[in-house]
């Protein structure tokens, strides 16, 4: 979204010369690394909008690039200031990275910045429609497990089948749900390409929340069932 | 980390695991859950129409030990109240009786919503169509 870069690029100035930087990693004046602009996000630290089908090869590569400049090796003979700010640019580079580099944290990322998912503080809601079927599999899947600790090895097996394919479905569910995703990253990116308004992206930021909600039960269940695998 | 010893008094030996016919129009009927942590949360009570109390409670959470205690408790703090006093339950109440540590008092907050959602779904079916009370979450 071109709304957060044109918020960086405001008018930070640098620390050592005063010049604008420009929201830029190093002063175009005298060169110095500066302090990352407030309200950057890890999209903008990138140079990036906050789109989400990111191509994984051009984010690594503008990691590497990037941490090849900020890295504290560059800064040994510098000051005090701009050496302690490489080690926090640094090690913020690598957050960023991490959390980008994987779809599921950049888009939970992306909700909690924009307001939409607070962990912890606002407890998530989740539809009753998804309640009664995560509730119902959750009783499917205790039924599994009792019955597991009152079989017979002769029964043992005909129940591991069952299991398998208890795990098979959970498998098969998360995988609807991440093609599912993916195809509202897709909207939401074409909708920031056509300058959709607050109402149409809270709407997409709504249905991808419902999704990450619906994920989380059902990876939950998949461990379940993986614990009960092990141990049968 | 570890539970209180009455967290796992009600986690080995939860009171009133089970259900209630759902159609019975005497029953309420809350369904909760935390998508963060895979808890969900079911809490049934039946209730007397006549003297609005709740002559019976059950429940079936599944989710880690601190929510199966926190529902566990409810139902058995419900059971003899009256819809009024049992709505007055607050999830801090719950954290105070089990010394719920910090990042477990979100289950104390499912228990209470799921107090309030059976409620709510009893009331409806009452045809009163007026909130329980502020209900975040919802019911079946």
């Amino acid at each position: 979204m071109s709304t957060t870069q044109a918020r960086v690029a405001a008018d930070p100035t640098c620390w050592s010369c005063g010049a604008a930087t420009g929201g830029e990693h190093f002063c175009p004046a005298c060169g110095k690394l500066q302090p990352l602009p407030r309200g950057t996000d890890y999209f903008a630290l990138f140079g990036l909008t906050r789109k989400l089908c990111l191509d994984a090869a051009e984010l690594e590569k503008r990691f590497h690039q990037l941490s090849w400049k900020l890295h504290p090796d560059n800064f040994v003979r510098a000051g005090e200031y701009e050496r302690e700010l490489s080690l926090d640019r640094a090690s913020q580079l690598n957050d960023a990275y991490r959390v980008l580099r994987d779809p599921i944290s950049r888009v939970e990322y992306l909700l909690a910045r924009e307001g939409m998912r607070k962990e912890g503080e606002h407890k998530q809601q989740a539809p009753p429609e998804l309640l009664e079927e995560i509730f119902e599999l959750n009783e499917w899947l205790d039924e599994l497990r009792i019955a597991r600790q009152t079989s017979s090895n002769g029964e043992m097996m005909a129940l591991r089948g069952k299991l398998e394919a208890a795990r098979k479905n959970f498998e098969e569910k998360l995988r609807a749900v991440d093609a599912e995703l993916d195809g509202v990253f897709g909207q939401w990116d074409a909708a920031l390409d056509a300058g959709a308004d607050d109402a149409a992206r809270k709407k997409l930021m709504t249905r991808m929340n419902e999704l990450l909600n619906r994920r989380s039960y059902i990876r939950n269940l998949a461990a379940n069932v993986q614990k009960e695998l092990a141990e049968a | 980390m570890a539970y209180s010893d009455k967290v796992i008094d009600h986690y080995n030996h939860p009171r009133n695991v089970g259900s209630l016919p759902k159609e019975d129009p005497n029953v309420g009927t809350g369904l909760v859950g935390a998508p963060e942590c895979g808890d969900v949360m079911k809490l049934q009570m039946k209730i007397n129409p006549e003297t609005q109390v709740i002559e019976e409670a059950k429940f079936k959470t599944f989710g880690c030990g601190s929510a199966i205690a926190s529902s566990s408790l409810a139902t058995e703090w419900v059971k003899g109240k009256t819809v009024e006093e049992a709505l007055a339950i607050k999830n801090t109440d719950i954290v105070r009786e089990l010394s719920l540590p910090p990042v477990k008092i979100h289950c104390s907050v499912l228990a209470e919503d799921a107090i309030k959602a059976a409620i709510g779904d009893w009331k409806r079916k009452k045809g009163d169509t007026t909130p329980a009370a502020q209900t975040t979450t919802t019911h079946g």
